[in-house]
This record gives structure tokens, C-alpha cells and sequence, in this order.
């Protein structure tokens, strides 16, 4: 089973994709910022991150980097409230930029979507 | 005493010869012995009336001899001389006595006489001293107007002869006699007090024109009046301050704000104004890129315009200037004909070109005989002698000014020419700062329009930021909130009353949780423009300077611009940055809406009733069924922005009291038309 990692800063809500992914059936590690996923990336093998962007101490843009600076292969999800980001070239990097909805249903299709493609 | 005795001796002598006489033809014929005492009284009687003939045919010679003198002497006094050339006569009798007396009374009257007349003459030598040392020129008019005299001044500054004038009326000496003198004349005769008449042109009927100030008077001579003009010749006085405060005018003119060709007036009514240069016509012509180019023109079309304004205008300092470009009637011909001259400054090679390239001035004494005058120029000129003085500044000749006498015929001097020379230096500084100012303006008013528009669409920015900020922070928990309400839902339920309860709420709060995202996903509010200004602007112009705001956008994404502007748009009343806003707006719309590489154009027409913009691109176009959806406020497409801007085109335009139409074209991409109305 593929094995996500998913970095957000507030805490509800991740627990609330943890638990949502975890009945899709996939494994789920948690990272609180950009800096505890960087360090989870490196001693880890994750199919696929979703990456906030804003977060406290490092934010997802500068994790997306340092992370795609180890591993290019590793896909990996913008997943924010903000749309403007989209003009961010750095985010151009990413494998996909969803916007934040109570409704999961764009997030995980694209979830899919990308592990269908990798394998 | 000698005198008698001298005559008593004659006397003597012509008895005794008479006597003699007598007695020989006595004694000759023999009569002795006749009765003697008859003889005796005979001879007695003969002798006495002999005596008593001659006696009397000498007297009457004599007589008649110093009765002649004396009448000379008469004769001669009658005629005023008073000196003879005889010498005073030896008394012999009372004759010579009054002879004597007449001359020596003679002599006597001469020398009072002449005593008189050196003083009379060093009268005259004075009085003459006053008048050649007076500038003033006069003449003395009869009681029937007519000249009596007239000062050597006068005759020389009119170039009179001395005979010419006498007798004439004053209407035959001027060429024109304005209505001031003549009502100077009248008030004088009527009311017999001086009248002084200030700054008045005169023209004499050999065309010498002067400003003077005059002073009429009455005097009274052997009963009759006679009128004494006297003609003091400010024009020099008047040029002088003229000068002066024209420059002040001129630099007045170009602070003010006032329009080039107002510049360019006041410059050229300093060279034709009769207390300016006095010239009759004065032309300027200014270099502009490659041509020296017509550009204004003073001066009247014929002699009687001529007359017309010299008669009309007050030589007053200030009234020529103040007379609007607008208003100059006369010598229309001329303006329209030097605003219509072109000459190229490479290919021409006519004498004005000379005088611009050589920064010389050019004296043509006689244009119809002088070769460096092509046949444009005498088309132009005609007239027989000009002056041209080029417009120089540091080195450079920005145009030139072309002055004559058409009218007056009167020679241009070299203190004219020298005149024109020292104005031009000043008229072409003047000229060169105005020019120099107007770009700078021109130049800060872009600058502070592009500030402008950049301030305003920096400020739209802003308040995009905030608004996507806003909606990060709200976001965020609707995302949590509705995740979780959505997980209660999907949790499996025994069919219970209160499981369906709690579904039923989680649903509520689920549903609204999707309707603030949505309404979050457009953006929450724009603040309003704060200020409304409508003026009346012109749509080419704005929509010309958002195209270049955005220049490096379209560079960017390699967007073909396309503008066809209409020629004869009307001004649109409109506030100028909300109409900049609009064109930023829709441009940005279509900017994001098409691919690179893509074109938009912008098109501006009138149909007599509104302008209508036409804006179109080669984007998406709408996905809509009714493209106008697009301009509802929060409605957006785009991935980014707030999704107003369309909102905030429309509110504007409908400010306006206009309307816009979205369409999708045949051939794909979107079309916005922009009515506006044409005021009324």
C-alpha cells in the first residue's frame, strides 16, 4: 500500500486528512511544518506528499525544494488556501496544486491519479 | 552872419554891373543933352525892373534848386533811408539851414533805427535758437484752417518743401487725420484753452509716420485766431519703455500658461506696433525637424487695412498686445499664407534657408532685381525691399522673423535693422525657454499620470492581496470544519432518531461550509474609487497610455497589440483614471485570458451618438451562455485575482451613462464593446 506523508501546520485538520487517507486504505505519516517533513523525507520512503504552504519555522515552498533537491522523483501536491501561490515558479515544480476544500473528493482523485501514473 | 554879407556883396556887385551897363548905353548913343532928368528916370525905371526881373529869375533858380534837395532827402526818408550820401551843405540861408536839419535828423533817426533792429534781429536769432533747440515741430493754422506756417522741423522730419504746405488745410498734409486731432482742434476754437492730445499716430501724406504728443493752442493775432499745433516726437521715448515692458509681456505670456501662437503674437506685435519696431508686416517662421515652417504673421493685407488699424489702435503701450490673436481681422490673407509656408531646410536652398543656416541676417534692398530670392519668396513677399533676422540661441537658429514696410514704402534704416537684430536675440530666448518649459511640462504631466495609474493599479493589487489573505484565514478552518462534519456524515449510524438528527446537522453545516467557501473563492470587498472627476477626455489618448503601462506585460506572454483608432473621436466627459481603470482592467482580463503568443486589439469609432470602444482577443473566450455573467462582482474564471475586475468596468461605465457587452467571437477568443455617449 503506497505510504503518503502529509505536512500541515493546523492540527485538526491534518488528523482530519490522516484519517480520511487512512480510510482510503493508504499509510499516513504526519509532519507539523516544512523542516520536521524535510527530516521525515530523509530517513523515510514516501510515495506521495502533500505540502500547506504557509507553515511555521519552514514553509512548504522551501521543504517543496530542499526535498526535490534529494529526491526529484518524489511527487508531491501543493495542497493550500491560497490560489495566488500558482504564480510562485517554485510551485511550477510540483506534481500538482489543489486548492483547499471541506469537500476532499479534487484532493484525493488527484492523489490517485498521480500514484496510477508512477507505477 | 557870413552868409548875409556873402549875399549882400552879390548884390552889390550885380547893382554896379547893372548899373554900368546902363550908363554905357547912355553915354554910347549920345544922349547926352536930351532932357537928362528924363533919362535919368528912365534908366531909374529900367533899372529897377531889371533889377526886379533878375532878382526874381534868380531866386526862382535857386528855390527850385534847394527845394529839390530837400525833396530828395524827403523822398529818400520815405523809403526808410535815413543816411544821404551828400554832405551836410554850407549854410548860406534858411534853406540849407532846414537842409541841414532834415539830414542831421536823418542821421539821428538811422542810428535809433538801426540801434533797434540789431536788437530786434538778436530777437529773432534767439527765438530762432528756441525753436531749432526745441524737438517739437509746429505750425500755425489761420482762422480757416489753413496753414500760415510751420517750423524748419516740421518741414525737415515730414519732408515738406517750404512752400508746399502753406495754405493747405490739415486734412492735405496728413494722410489721415484722426478723430482726436480734429476734436482737438474743435474744443480748442471753441473753448480757447490748450488741449493736449498724448500718444497720438500721425502719417503725413508722404507716408512719414511718428507717435507724438500734441498741444493745440489759440492765440490772437491783429484780431484773428489763429491755431498754434505743436507736435512733440515720443516715438523713440515710447519704443524705449515699449520695449521694456514688451519683454516683461513676453516672459508674462509664457508663465502664464498662455498657447505658443500667443507667444509668438506678442512677439510679432512688438516689431509691427508703432511704438514697437514700427515695422508694417512682421512674419516668423520656426525650424521644426527638418522644415522651417510658417508660423505666424502680423501686418495688414492692404493699405486702407492699414490706414484702418493705425486709425483704430491707440498707440497706448499696452493696447496692441492685448488685442487676442483670434480677433485679428485684417491681414488674414497673410497669416493663412505664411501658416501655409513650408521649406525644407536640406532641399531648399531659398534665401531664408540661407539666413537659418548662416545665422546672418539678410537685407534685400531690392527683391524684384536681387537673384538669391526665388519665385516662392516673391510670391510670398511682394514687396520690394525686407529685412530677415534669424532666431538665435547658444549658436543655433530656431527660425527667423521677416520684417517690412510694405505699406509706407518708408526705407528700412540700419538703426531698424539693428533694432530687429537685438529683439530677435531676446524673442529667440524667449521662444526657446517657452518651448523648452512645454516639453518639460508635457513631460511631468506623463510622468505624473503613469505615477498615477501606477499608485491606482498598485492599490487594486493591494487590496487583492488582503482579500486573498482574508481568504486563506477563513479558509482554513472552513476546510476543517466542513472535513469533519463531512466524516460525521460518512460515520456509520444505527437507525436511531438521533443519528438521523445528528446527520441532518452535520449536513447543515457542511452546506454552509461549501457556501463560504464559494463565496470566498471571489473575493469579499473592493473599496470604491474615492474620487469622481469628469472632464472632457479623449478615449485615443487613455486608451494609448494603458497600452504602454502594459507594455512588458505583452512583451512578456509575446501578445500582438493591435490599436485602430478612429480619427474624428469626440471627447467623452469622463473621470480620466477611472476610464484608465477600465482599459487596465479589461486589457488584464485579456492578457491572462490569452495564450502567448495571441494578439488583442483595440478599436475606437463613433457613430454620431456614443464612441464605441471594441476590445478583442484571441483567448478561451467565455464559457458561459451568457457571457455578461462575467461582469457580475465576484464572478472569476481565473485562477488568480479577486474577481472583480470586470465588476469594477462595469459599475464604472454604467457611471458614465454607458453600457458593455461581452461576446465570444466566430472564430474564438472574447469581444467587450464599450458605449459611451457623445454629450450633448
Amino acid at each position: 500500500m503506497a505510504k503518503l506523508l502529509i505536512v500541515e501546520d493546523e492540527k485538526h485538520q491534518r488528523e482530519l486528512y490522516a484519517m480520511e487517507f487512512e480510510d482510503e486504505g493508504y499509510e499516513v505519516d504526519q509532519a507539523v511544518n516544512g523542516k520536521e517533513a524535510v527530516d521525515l523525507v530523509k530517513n523515510n520512503k514516501y510515495d506521495l506528499v502533500i505540502m500547506d504552504i504557509r507553515m511555521p519555522e519552514m514553509d512548504g515552498i522551501e521543504a517543496l525544494g530542499k526535498i526535490l533537491s534529494r529526491d526529484k522523483k518524489i511527487p508531491i501536491i501543493i495542497y493550500t488556501a491560497y490560489s495566488n501561490y500558482k504564480s510562485n515558479f517554485m510551485t511550477w515544480t510540483a506534481d500538482a496544486y489543489v486548492t483547499k476544500s471541506s469537500n476532499l473528493g479534487e484532493i484525493k482523485d488527484k492523489v490517485r491519479e498521480i500514484l496510477a501514473s508512477r507505477t | 552872419m557870413k552868409s548875409s554879407v556873402f549875399r549882400s556883396l552879390i548884390l552889390l556887385i550885380s547893382d554896379a554891373i547893372l548899373a554900368f551897363i546902363l550908363f554905357y548905353f547912355y553915354f554910347r548913343f549920345h544922349i547926352i543933352g536930351a532932357d537928362i532928368l528924363d533919362y535919368l528916370i528912365g534908366i531909374v525905371v529900367v533899372f529897377i525892373i531889371a533889377r526886379g526881373l533878375l532878382f526874381f529869375i534868380g531866386s526862382a533858380f535857386f528855390y527850385r534848386r534847394k527845394i529839390n534837395a530837400i525833396r530828395e532827402v524827403i523822398a529818400e526818408f520815405k523809403k526808410g533811408k535815413f543816411i544821404q550820401p551828400n554832405s551836410i551843405p554850407v549854410v548860406y540861408n534858411e534853406f540849407d539851414e532846414i537842409l541841414k536839419e532834415l539830414i542831421t535828423v536823418g542821421r539821428h533817426l538811422e542810428s535809433i533805427v538801426s540801434s533797434q533792429k540789431k536788437e530786434i534781429d538778436s530777437f529773432i536769432e534767439l527765438y530762432n535758437g528756441i525753436i531749432f533747440s526745441m524737438t517739437s515741430y509746429f505750425i500755425v493754422l489761420g482762422e480757416d484752417e489753413r496753414v500760415l506756417f510751420a517750423n524748419d522741423g516740421f518741414y525737415k522730419k515730414f519732408q515738406f518743401q517750404r512752400d508746399e504746405i502753406y495754405n493747405k488745410k490739415i486734412d492735405d498734409i496728413f494722410y489721415f487725420v484722426n478723430a482726436r486731432l480734429k476734436g482737438g482742434i474743435a474744443q480748442v476754437k471753441l473753448s480757447g484753452k490748450t488741449v493736449v492730445l498724448e500718444k497720438t499716430h500721425l502719417l503725413t501724406l508722404n507716408k512719414v509716420s511718428i507717435i507724438a504728443d500734441i498741444k493745440i493752442s489759440n492765440i490772437v493775432v491783429k484780431e484773428s485766431n489763429q491755431i498754434i499745433i505743436i507736435i512733440d516726437d515720443v516715438t523713440k521715448k515710447l519704443r524705449n519703455d515699449y520695449q521694456i515692458s514688451l519683454m516683461s509681456q513676453i516672459s508674462e505670456s509664457i508663465q502664464k500658461d498662455d498657447e505658443i501662437e500667443r507667444v509668438l503674437f506678442t512677439i510679432l506685435t512688438g516689431v509691427t506696433s508703432g511704438a514697437g519696431l514700427g515695422f508694417n508686416r512682421a512674419m516668423l517662421f520656426l525650424v521644426e525637424d527638418a522644415y522651417l515652417a510658417g508660423k505666424m504673421a502680423v501686418g495688414p493685407d492692404s493699405f486702407e487695412e492699414a490706414i484702418e488699424i493705425w486709425t483704430a489702435a491707440s498707440s497706448d503701450v499696452r493696447s496692441a498686445t492685448e488685442i487676442v490673436p483670434d480677433e485679428i481681422k485684417a491681414g488674414i490673407n497673410l497669416f493663412n499664407r505664411v501658416l501655409n509656408a513650408r521649406y525644407s531646410l536640406i532641399k531648399n536652398s531659398s534665401i531664408f534657408i540661407r539666413s537659418v543656416m548662416k545665422k546672418e541676417t539678410i537685407h534685400v534692398y531690392d527683391m524684384w532685381h536681387d537673384d538669391r530670392v526665388n519665385q516662392d519668396i516673391r510670391e510670398l513677399m511682394d514687396v520690394k525691399e525686407f529685412l530677415i533676422v534669424p532666431l538665435i540661441v547658444v549658436n543655433r537658429a530656431i527660425g527667423l522673423i521677416v520684417a517690412d514696410n510694405k505699406f509706407n514704402n518708408a526705407p528700412i534704416g540700419k538703426e531698424s535693422s539693428e533694432l530687429l537684430s537685438i529683439f530677435a536675440a531676446q524673442a529667440a530666448m524667449s521662444i526657446e525657454s517657452y518651448t523648452n518649459l512645454d516639453t518639460l511640462r508635457n513631460e511631468m504631466q506623463k510622468l505624473s499620470e503613469r505615477q498615477e495609474a501606477i499608485v491606482e493599479s498598485e492599490k487594486f493589487a493591494a487590496v487583492g492581496r488582503i482579500a486573498a489573505h482574508m481568504a486563506h484565514e477563513i479558509r482554513n478552518p472552513l476546510v476543517t470544519m466542513g472535513g469533519y462534519a463531512r466524516r460525521i456524515m460518512q460515520l456509520p449510524k444505527e437507525k436511531s432518531k438521533t443519528s438521523k438528527k445528528i446527520d441532518d446537522s452535520a449536513e447543515i453545516i457542511l452546506k454552509e461550509c461549501e457556501r463560504l467557501e464559494k463565496t470566498l473563492s471571489n473575493v469579499m470587498d473592493f473599496s470604491r474609487p474615492s474620487k469622481f472627476i469628469k472632464e472632457f477626455n479623449n478615449m485615443n489618448d487613455i486608451i494609448s497610455d494603458t497600452v504602454s503601462l502594459l507594455k512588458n506585460t505583452f512583451q512578456e506572454k509575446k501578445l500582438k497589440v493591435e490599436l485602430d483608432f478612429g480619427t474624428d473621436i469626440p471627447l467623452v466627459k469622463s473621470d480620466f483614471n477611472q476610464m484608465k481603470q477600465v482599459m487596465l482592467n479589461l486589457l488584464q482580463n485579456s492578457i491572462d485570458a490569452t495564450p502567448t503568443g495571441g494578439s488583442i486589439s483595440v478599436k475606437t469609432e463613433s457613430d454620431g451618438d456614443a464612441i464605441c470602444i471594441i476590445l478583442r482577443d484571441t483567448g478561451c473566450g467565455f464559457a458561459e451562455e451568457d457571457p455578461n455573467a462575467v461582469f457580475e462582482p465576484f464572478y472569476s474564471t481565473k485562477v488568480s485575482g479577486v474577481g472583480l475586475g470586470l465588476a469594477i468596468v462595469k459599475k464604472i461605465i454604467k457611471d458614465h451613462d454607458g453600457s458593455i457587452k461581452a461576446r465570444n467571437r466566430n472564430r474564438g477568443g472574447a469581444e467587450f464593446a464599450i458605449r459611451l455617449p457623445i454629450p450633448g
